[in-house]
């Protein structure tokens, strides 16, 4: 590290280099890591079969062959796999008290490696950015497809395309694959690779538990895909108690993946928020802090406090799998409401974690966009704390109708429609922003308008819900679904659309085609629309969600439907063509194409390993854009003709 | 434009002071701008309005409203429209404006013109903070006050044998399982049903309870939802007031053949529900 400002006093003693850089490191990537999982994964299911002999019942007295020997396979997997990635070389060089050497560091960053670096255990965080991106469209693009399987078989209401477990299995696997996707949608690949250089640093706080989070995230999801070959997790995305414990053990993949992403997530949120505290350059105050670094810092937040409960929840129900303990069990003493409190302390704060780095993306690209200040920035702030605070104490109404406590419906309903103060407080920076302003059409700009959209449909059509009378209607239904596909999707998805069209040029070197990319995104917004507008129809008309055979009565909906949900689907391809087509051989990008103030964008593209030479002083608050006001200083003018102040 | 006549140097009466209120929200409303989107708000807004009429258009295509419940729900929903509407109008008024009314460059290179450095509005902060609080109170009141009134119209907080009515209360015991739903009818020998039978105008006390999974009993046009819960009871109610055949389904996913665990409501007078009991084995009345 040369840093112009630090005087070596006295020399340092430095750790002895054994053998090349990075050592052991430099005999594992992607392709050992797969070897040594399926390895393992081989040999515990083997041993899994002799310990638990074929025929053996369990407290149930039900075979449990199967679910013993799913396990034991992945975590043989999961552990294969992070040995072979490399993931336990660093505990293992401390207990041999070796240190790292400087070229070790260097070798682990990935310096001078080309693109081997990103099939590593790379700590760069540019390179984990990248990580992040590639695998936030690989789950998205499986979750997609499994969407496109469940609108085919709504659609074609003449015929059973699925089986109803094939069915169910699909709204299941879709469902968590498309959660976990949005969770790292932004916090992921913009929170990595663009958060650091915003502050001005060299890199994360925690450079290897980066590394350790991103690869923690790619042993999970195979999990995932193989519980769909083991009779798939057929009880939507949540899993409830008692029916996940009818499951085949196909399940036992959604618990294994949750128990490692929840992990996954706590180290990134951790590294993230240590980052954005410890790491600001010299002279980014808190005031001088731009939004997006607030959303992102909301989010680690909300996930670190939230995920726990979630593990606890899959680690209770897995016992109750694989011990016959009886966390949920009814029969046997258990609650299938604490599983619904436990599962839902995460699932209310989660939408949160997806929506708010959304909309802080949103809100730090418009200022650039429009060249004007943000909006009070001190509401944007106000709104992103007031969400963190609040998210937490509204899980609730997520059971207003299981009667489990009555009366607690009356302070969630309180705290849920409280809610829509601070995110209100988002919309008006948003639209405070764009007032007046002189709007650059870019993509990234007219991503903002679907976001913004959307998010009011969303917003409007959740209070309905957070009203307990309407709830008792709605609750379950198709409207449920739609609302929060408009939550998720149309505000979530497509402000990652927007993030991602912004920072691209950035993360990649190449300006993101502007043709191919309105034409994708404006056809999945028209079928968005199509799909979700229907979608609230059949709720009305009281379609419950998660059925595969309906009444005649909610053919059209269902059509009008599966037709936007197909031309969504369009619209996804040619954006995913756009961006493929623009990293491999789009216009280079300039360092700063698109005139920003921000620090990230002042840094030369290709970010250089360490992002800064000479570290930043920020002496200025972010979104410094604009022009004197003409109202405002006519308004001055002429008071000071006046003579008064 | 406007901004001619703020610039022109000699007005005949200059502002002394800062502006009364009202003489500033006039001065603001007089900007071009300002006027196109309060317009705007209000045309989008009268676009949006016949909404809170097709909504309940489509919530009432099987015979909704058949219970005092359901009309508080729908009384619910069709205020929740009405009054999000103008907020909604706003911002979609801005979204259009901003892009069709203000300036708008779309060059390949960033535009060499800046907009005006507006860092913040005390009025309009002020206004829209007071505006979504005053909002939220209301839904905040509305949702107690109509949650009060749904609650005791489904009997929820009235032990079973103080239910209002000049009669005796009907009472079922709802048995949810993989994936059939029994009505069991204590007061008429328990005789079980696999349809909902109900009599007009009698106060109906529902058990709900399940057999193996978490079921959700909903009856859609009754406006009556409450999950099934293996190892417990749930209690709630409801007053048929319209005679006629409605549907019962599930609305919480429990497994396999989840999609086909519904049946149908039959709301009977008086004379009718009492011949259909007696064909299903209850002979004594009451």
């Amino acid at each position: 590290m040369s840093s112009a400002t630090v005087v070596q006093q006295h020399s340092v003693p430095q750790p002895a280099q054994h053998g090349k850089p990075g050592g052991m490191i430099r005999h594992f990537n992607v392709v050992t890591a797969v070897i040594l999982g399926l390895v393992l994964a081989t040999i515990f299911g083997f041993l899994a079969n002799r310990l638990v002999p074929s025929g053996a019942t369990g407290a149930t007295f039900a075979p449990v062959l199967p679910d013993v020997g799913f396990l034991a396979i992945l975590i043989g997997w999961v552990l294969g796999f992070m040995i072979g990635i490399g993931a336990f070389i660093g505990p293992f060089r401390w207990l041999m008290g070796r240190d790292l050497t400087h070229a070790d560091a260097e070798y682990l960053a990935g310096k001078d490696m080309g693109v081997g670096r990103y099939f590593r255990y790379t700590t760069d965080h540019k390179v984990v950015g990248i990580q992040y991106l590639v695998g936030f469209m690989v789950i998205i693009g499986l979750g997609g497809l499994l969407a496109m399987l469940i609108r085919t078989e709504l659609g074609v209401t003449w015929a059973g395309v699925f089986s109803p477990d094939s069915y169910n299995t699909l709204i299941g696997t879709h469902g968590i694959a498309m959660i976990i996707a949005m969770i790292i949608a932004i916090s992921g690949p913009v929170g990595n690779f663009i958060v650091p250089i915003m502050i001005g640093a060299r890199d994360m706080a925690f450079p290897r538990l980066n590394a350790l989070s991103f690869w923690l995230l790619a042993a999970a999801v195979p999990c995932l895909v193989a519980s769909m070959f083991a009779g798939g997790i057929r009880d939507g995305w949540s899993v409830y108690q008692p029916l996940a414990s009818q499951s085949p053990p196909g399940m036992i993949g959604y618990q294994i993946t949750i128990i490692v992403f929840a992990i996954s997530t706590g180290i990134a949120s951790v590294n993230l928020m240590t980052t954005i505290l410890r790491m600001r350059a010299k002279g980014m105050t808190w005031a001088r802090t731009p939004v997006l670094v607030y959303g992102i810092f909301g989010a680690a937040l909300m996930g670190l406090y939230a995920f726990p409960f979630y593990q606890y929840s899959q680690i209770l129900a897995l016992s109750d799998r694989i011990f016959g303990t009886s966390f949920f069990n009814p029969v046997e003493g258990g609650s299938v409401w604490l599983y619904e409190n436990l599962f839902w302390l995460l699932g209310h704060p989660e939408v949160y974690v997806i929506l708010l780095p959304s909309i802080a993306v949103c809100l730090e690209l418009i200022p650039v966009f429009m060249r004007k200040p943000l909006f009070a920035m001190g509401f944007a702030i106000a709104g992103v704390v007031g969400v963190v605070i609040m998210s937490g104490l509204v899980w609730a109404h997520h059971m207003y109708m299981t009667g489990w406590a009555p009366f607690a419906n009356y302070p969630f309903m309180l705290s849920t429609e409280m809610i829509s103060i601070p995110v209100g407080f988002l919309v008006l920076v948003a639209i405070g922003t764009l007032w007046r302003g002189t709007a650059w059409t870019r993509l990234p700009l007219m991503a903002v308008y679907a976001v913004i959209f959307n998010k009011m449909i969303g917003g409007v059509t959740g209070i309905y819900l957070s009203d307990v009378p309407a709830d008792q209607f709605f609750h379950g239904s198709m409207f449920v679904v739609a609302h929060f596909h408009y939550m998720l999707m149309g505000a979530g998805l497509f402000g990652a659309m927007a993030g991602i069209a912004f920072y691209f040029p950035k993360m990649t070197g190449h300006i993101l085609d502007e043709r191919m990319g309105s034409i994708g995104l404006w056809t999945a917004f028209a079928g968005f629309q199509l799909t979700f507008g229907s979608m609230f129809v059949a709720g009305l008309q009281g379609q419950p969600r998660r059925v595969l055979q309906f009444d005649n009565l909610f053919n059209i909906s269902n059509w009008l439907s599966t037709i936007g949900a197909y031309t969504i689907g369009i619209g996804m391809l040619i954006f995913l063509a756009a961006i493929i087509f623009s990293w491999r051989n789009g216009k280079v990008a300039s360092g700063n194409p698109w005139a920003s103030k921000s620090l990230e964008w002042q840094t030369p593209t290709p970010v250089p390993l360490e992002n800064f030479t000479v570290l930043p002083v920020v002496t200025e608050r972010p979104y410094d854009y604009g022009v004197p006001d003409p109202y405002a200083t006519a308004q001055k003018t002429s008071s000071d003709k006046a003579g008064v102040q | 434009m406007a901004h001619q006549t703020l610039f022109d140097s000699d007005e005949p009466e200059a502002p002394t002071n800062r502006p009364a209120a009202t003489g500033r929200i006039r001065e603001w409303v007089s900007r071009p701008y300002a006027r196109a989107i309060l317009i705007l708000t209000v045309v989008i807004g009268f676009v949006l309005l016949p909404l809170a009429w097709l909504i309940l258009a489509a919530m009432n295509q099987t015979g909704a409203p058949a219970s005092p419940i359901m009309e508080e729900i729908e009384k619910t929903v069709f205020w929740f429209t009405i009054v999000s509407i103008p907020m909604t109008a706003f911002v979609f008024a801005v979204l259009v404006y901003s892009l069709l009314g203000w300036k708008r460059i779309s060059s390949d290179d960033p535009p060499m013109q800046e907009s005006p450095a507006i860092r913040t509005n005390r009025t309009g902060t002020i206004m829209w903070t007071v505006v979504s609080s005053v909002l939220a109170f209301f839904l905040v009141v509305w949702g107690m006050i109509e949650l009060a009134a749904i609650t005791a119209n489904s009997y929820g907080t009235i032990p079973a044998d103080q239910q209002p009515g000049d009669e005796q209360p009907l009472i079922v015991n709802v048995t949810g399982q993989q994936w059939v739903w029994t009505f069991e009818y204590p007061g008429y020998d328990g005789a079980t049903t696999p349809v909902l039978y109900l009599e007009k105008d009698r106060p109906v006390y529902f058990n709900v309870t399940s057999k193996d999974v978490i079921h959700n009993f909903w009856a859609v046009e009754l406006g009556v939802k409450i999950d099934a819960n293996p190892g417990a009871a749930t209690q709630t109610g409801v007053t048929p007031t319209k005679a006629g055949v409605f549907n019962v389904r599930c609305a919480e996913l429990c497994g396999l053949h989840h999609a086909y665990m519904e049946t149908t409501i039959e709301v009977l007078p008086k004379e009718v529900f009492a011949a259909a009991m007696r064909e299903m084995g209850g002979g004594k009345t009451s």
